[in-house]
């Protein structure tokens, strides 16, 4: 029987939860509000407790505003510890339908994986994909409590648009991420340090194998590996067609500038981020920019969002949801490239009607690039309500 | 009897016969009241008192009357306690307490309602006093809460009559005129105490900074004050700004603040000329610069911005987005600073602000309002004074008045606090009719009040997250089991009134949990 090491912290919106063995089963919160909240936490206690055959077990419960799935994730890492549990237990997770391929991806929004007060609400910003973070943000001592609490973020959340997770490497934890957090049916895997095929064929095998165990459709789970060092840089075009799974690829200019010795400078990620989109179109997918790391300067990212655009980043990470607005601003389709778009469309409607083989518009040859790149456009603009000025 | 809304309500509180709320605008006086005191002085009278206590001799102050003050230096404020400490010195009991407000630096209220010093209390409480007296049996009559602008209104109606007002005075002169803006501690106005100047049977003014005649602006005047004392300290202007005054981080309450702000903007209010009040809530702060950036970009100049005069309003002051701030208190020093400096910067007493009967309340002028709560249920009746255990925990300060004077009032509030849901079938206590307010703001999106069909158009045609209110609430009790109701008694703590003198809501004691 382990030594119940205390789950969960004195933050506000999280909880502290210990276990350890008893004669008989005992529950004890300590809660502001008693009153009020005393019985809903000791519902959630025991709910949790009843997946491990309700063991007896003495639990401690010192909440400090714990939203339901954060009290449930740390007395189950509380338990587990106590029961020397390894293999998570099944949850309930909400389904999800499985990720659309070209859908906008405007946005990818990093949610640090340990931290249930920036965790609280990061549902309701309106980024096309919430990224909860397993690696950088996250602390080793940390990392096992928070795969579990993302598990239940990912069970309890109904996610408007996307939600993926960033694990550890495979060989970094990566692999009991993706044991865990697959519980909660995530849209997809992100992969970072991503520099060989093999990497990303790692970690489509061990989908394949989880997916298969948790009974999940084969190929729900998308990958996006994010490209951060030289090797990746350069093996990017194998990358980005390594998998039916990925979606799309990221760049990660921390790293890279750091792997390369660069400072960061437009000039110098200029190289790095050509070839991620050069192949990523080449593969048929998606590219997103790295993230702004600069939260007070709106300015500097609606540059840097805008250079990345006309690069042709379909999206860029956001550090903040403070940062979304001007994101999106950036990456959604202008009023004017809207009114473009059907006219492309409409003139080459007009020419398979009149049978004509070449689609001219104002003169010019419309070929098939083009009309492929309006029609997306116009998905983009439908989907998004409108034009530009979307947030 | 059930009120308007609803509400039980008892015919008697106390010693006191009740009248039930009937609606926001129910009733307009039209008569003549009589309630000042009248009292003529010879030409010259020496006003300063030596000390506290020689001023409570020679006020008369005796057992069983009602004391008044403001409070303006908030948590700061010394001057309610060395009052109180002197009353007890002196052996008086049963005081009625009558303060424009009680801070947690008032707890020591407690030990005098232990010690029969104070019996009963009309004010807000904020804090340990409110938590205190919720236990029940502790006032010999419930308390009685009320606006800034009726709290006026039931002074000059004769509602309560106060004996001796104390007025804590940043500046004054040995004939009593007196500010709060200067001096050597300002605190911003002190014009909540002008109504009770005028009509108190005594006025003692308390400054720790006498300077030579005439001291100005005289939100104090002459011709109401009996005394002036002089202490070393009435306060500590550092903590006028209560906790609650930082520009808050937090992305979810930042969304709110930016939903507040689009809302405003595709009102229809959002034009050259247009005027809001925002509270001092970080919510309400940030909404404040947001809106500040959007008149920026639109091009608008507002006619005025209402306080609690903050930094942020200020702000826009300066950079020619407002014409003017109507003030009636100062929630930090960049305000009292601006009050001195800023013409355009305008005092306001209460009864200007919001006063029933009167014939004009700047609230009435007011297109936009941002305002908090602890609750908010599905009529959208609004709860700032008890929390969901039913604890008396906050005054009302200018909500009712605001919130029925706006043409558009929005309340902010983020879904959950912690793991106690904010939106309720039904609120605790009502502090703020449902028929005033007109949308609610929440980071899941905002509810409009169905008689706001107009705004909600107007919100839908501009992509604004207009929800019903009771998915939105469906959708944060998805992520908390359900929390425990207290179960109320017969005891009335508090009753709580509208405007216009009505009840509009009662505090009861809890006696135990569903």
């Amino acid at each position: 029987m382990a030594a119940g090491r205390v789950a969960g912290s004195d933050a506000k919106g999280d909880c502290q939860v210990t276990a350890v063995s008893a004669e008989s089963r005992l529950i004890e919160i300590q809660t502001k509000a008693k009153d009020l909240l005393e019985p809903g936490i000791q519902a959630v206690v025991e709910g949790v407790l009843a997946q491990f055959g309700s063991p007896n077990l003495a639990i401690a419960v010192g909440d400090f505003g714990a939203l339901d799935y954060v009290l449930a994730a740390r007395v189950e890492t509380a338990v587990r510890q106590a029961l020397l549990v390894s293999a998570p237990p099944q949850i309930a997770a909400i389904l999800r339908s499985v990720s659309e391929p070209d859908r906008p991806r405007r946005s990818r929004l990093y949610a640090p994986g340990n931290n249930p007060r920036l965790l609280a609400g990061i549902e309701v910003h309106g980024a096309d994909c919430v990224l909860l973070d397993l690696e950088d943000s996250v602390p080793l001592a940390e990392k096992a409590t928070a795969r579990i609490l993302l598990k239940h973020v990912l069970a309890a959340i109904a996610f408007p648009e996307e939600v993926w997770v960033r694990i550890n490497g495979l060989d970094l934890g990566g692999e009991q991420d993706v044991r865990e957090v697959l519980l909660g049916r995530p849209h997809g895997i992100c992969l970072p340090k991503a520099e060989s095929v093999d990497d990303v064929k790692g970690l489509s095998e061990l989908l394949d194998e989880t997916e298969a165990v948790y009974g999940i459709d084969p190929g729900f789970t998308k990958i996006m590996p994010i490209v951060e060092t030289a090797r990746g840089v350069l093996n990017c075009a194998e990358i980005a067609a390594a998998d039916p799974r990925v979606v799309m690829v990221s760049f990660g200019a921390e790293d890279f500038t750091r792997d390369v010795g660069a400072r960061r400078s437009e000039r110098s990620l200029l190289f790095a981020r050509s070839m991620i989109i050069a192949a990523a179109r080449a593969a048929g997918i998606q590219a997103s920019d790295t993230v702004y790391s600069d939260l007070a300067d709106p300015e500097g990212l609606l540059l840097e969002a805008e250079a990345a655009r006309e690069l042709g980043f379909d999206g860029k990470g956001a550090i903040n949801p403070r940062q979304l607005a001007t994101i999106h601003r950036a990456f959604s389709p202008t009023n004017d490239e809207l009114a473009y778009a059907t006219r492309v469309v409409a003139a080459a409607q007009e020419a398979e009607r009149s049978g004509s083989g070449a689609v001219a518009l104002d003169g010019k040859m419309i070929d098939r690039p083009v009309l492929e790149r309006a029609e997306r456009t116009l998905r983009y603009g439908e989907r998004l309500g409108k034009g530009g000025d979307v947030a | 009897m059930k009120n308007a809304i609803g509400r039980e309500i008892p015919e008697r509180i106390g010693s006191r016969e009740v009248a039930p709320f009937q609606g926001a605008f129910a009733a307009i006086r039209n008569d003549r009241k009589l309630a000042r005191y009248q009292k003529g002085a010879l030409r010259d009278e020496d006003k300063v008192l030596p000390s506290i206590e020689a001023a409570i001799e020679a006020s008369g102050l005796s057992d069983g009357m009602t004391i008044s003050f403001h409070h303006s230096f908030r948590e700061g404020d010394r001057v309610i306690n060395s009052v109180l400490a002197a009353c007890a010195n002196k052996g008086l009991k049963d005081l009625r307490l009558f303060p424009t407000a009680l801070f947690p630096a008032h707890a020591v209220v407690i030990d005098h309602i232990k010690a029969g010093v104070v019996s009963r209390i009309e004010g807000s409480m904020n804090g340990p006093v409110g938590a205190f007296v919720s236990q029940g049996g502790k006032l010999s009559e419930p308390a009685v809460l009320r606006s800034h602008g009726a709290r006026w209104r039931a002074v000059e109606a004769g509602d309560v009559e106060i004996d001796v007002a104390f007025i804590a005075a940043p500046q004054a002169d040995s004939y009593g005129n007196a500010t709060g803006i200067r001096g050597t501690t300002p605190c911003g106005p002190i014009s909540f105490s002008t109504v009770d100047a005028q009509y108190a049977r005594k006025t003692v003014v308390i400054t720790s900074d006498l300077a030579p005649y005439p001291v100005y602006p005289m939100e104090i005047q002459q011709g109401w004050v009996d005394y002036v004392v002089v202490v070393d300290e009435i306060g500590d202007p550092e903590n006028i700004a209560s906790g609650t005054l930082r520009l808050t981080k937090s992305p979810t309450r930042l969304l709110i603040a930016r939903m507040t702000t689009d809302a405003v903007v595709h009102s229809g209010y959002f034009v050259d000329g247009f005027s809001f009040q925002g509270g001092a809530g970080g919510i309400s702060l940030a909404a404040t610069k947001y809106l500040g950036e959007e008149m920026e970009k639109a091009g608008i100049v507002g006619s005025f911005g209402m306080g609690g005069g903050t930094k942020m309003l200020v702000e826009l002051l300066h950079r020619g987005l407002i014409r003017t701030i109507l003030d009636g208190q100062a929630f930090d020093l960049d305000a009292v600073q601006s009050l001195r400096e800023d013409e355009a910067h305008v005092l306001m007493d209460p009864g200007m602000y919001a006063n029933y009967d009167s014939r004009g309340s700047s609230t009435y002028k007011l297109d936009a309002a941002f305002l908090g709560a602890t609750e908010v249920d599905l009529d959208f009746n609004v709860n700032v004074n008890t929390h969901s255990d039913g604890m008396l925990l906050h005054g009302i300060g200018g909500h009712q008045d605001v919130a029925s004077g706006a043409a558009m009032t929005m309340i902010t509030i983020p879904t959950l606090r912690g793991r106690i849901p904010v939106i309720v079938d039904s609120v605790t206590t009502v502090t703020t009719p449902g028929e005033v307010v007109d949308v609610i703001v929440t980071e899941r999106g905002l509810a409009v009040n169905p008689t706001r069909q107009d705004l909600r158009d107007r919100f839908l045609a501009a992509g604004l997250p207009v929800r019903e209110l009771a998915d939105i609430k469906a959708e944060a009790d998805k992520l908390i089991q359900p929390v425990r109701r207290p179960v109320f008694g017969e005891e009335i703590i508090a009753a709580i009134e509208w405007r216009d003198g009505t009840t509009i809501d009662v505090v009861r004691k809890v006696e135990g949990f569903e």
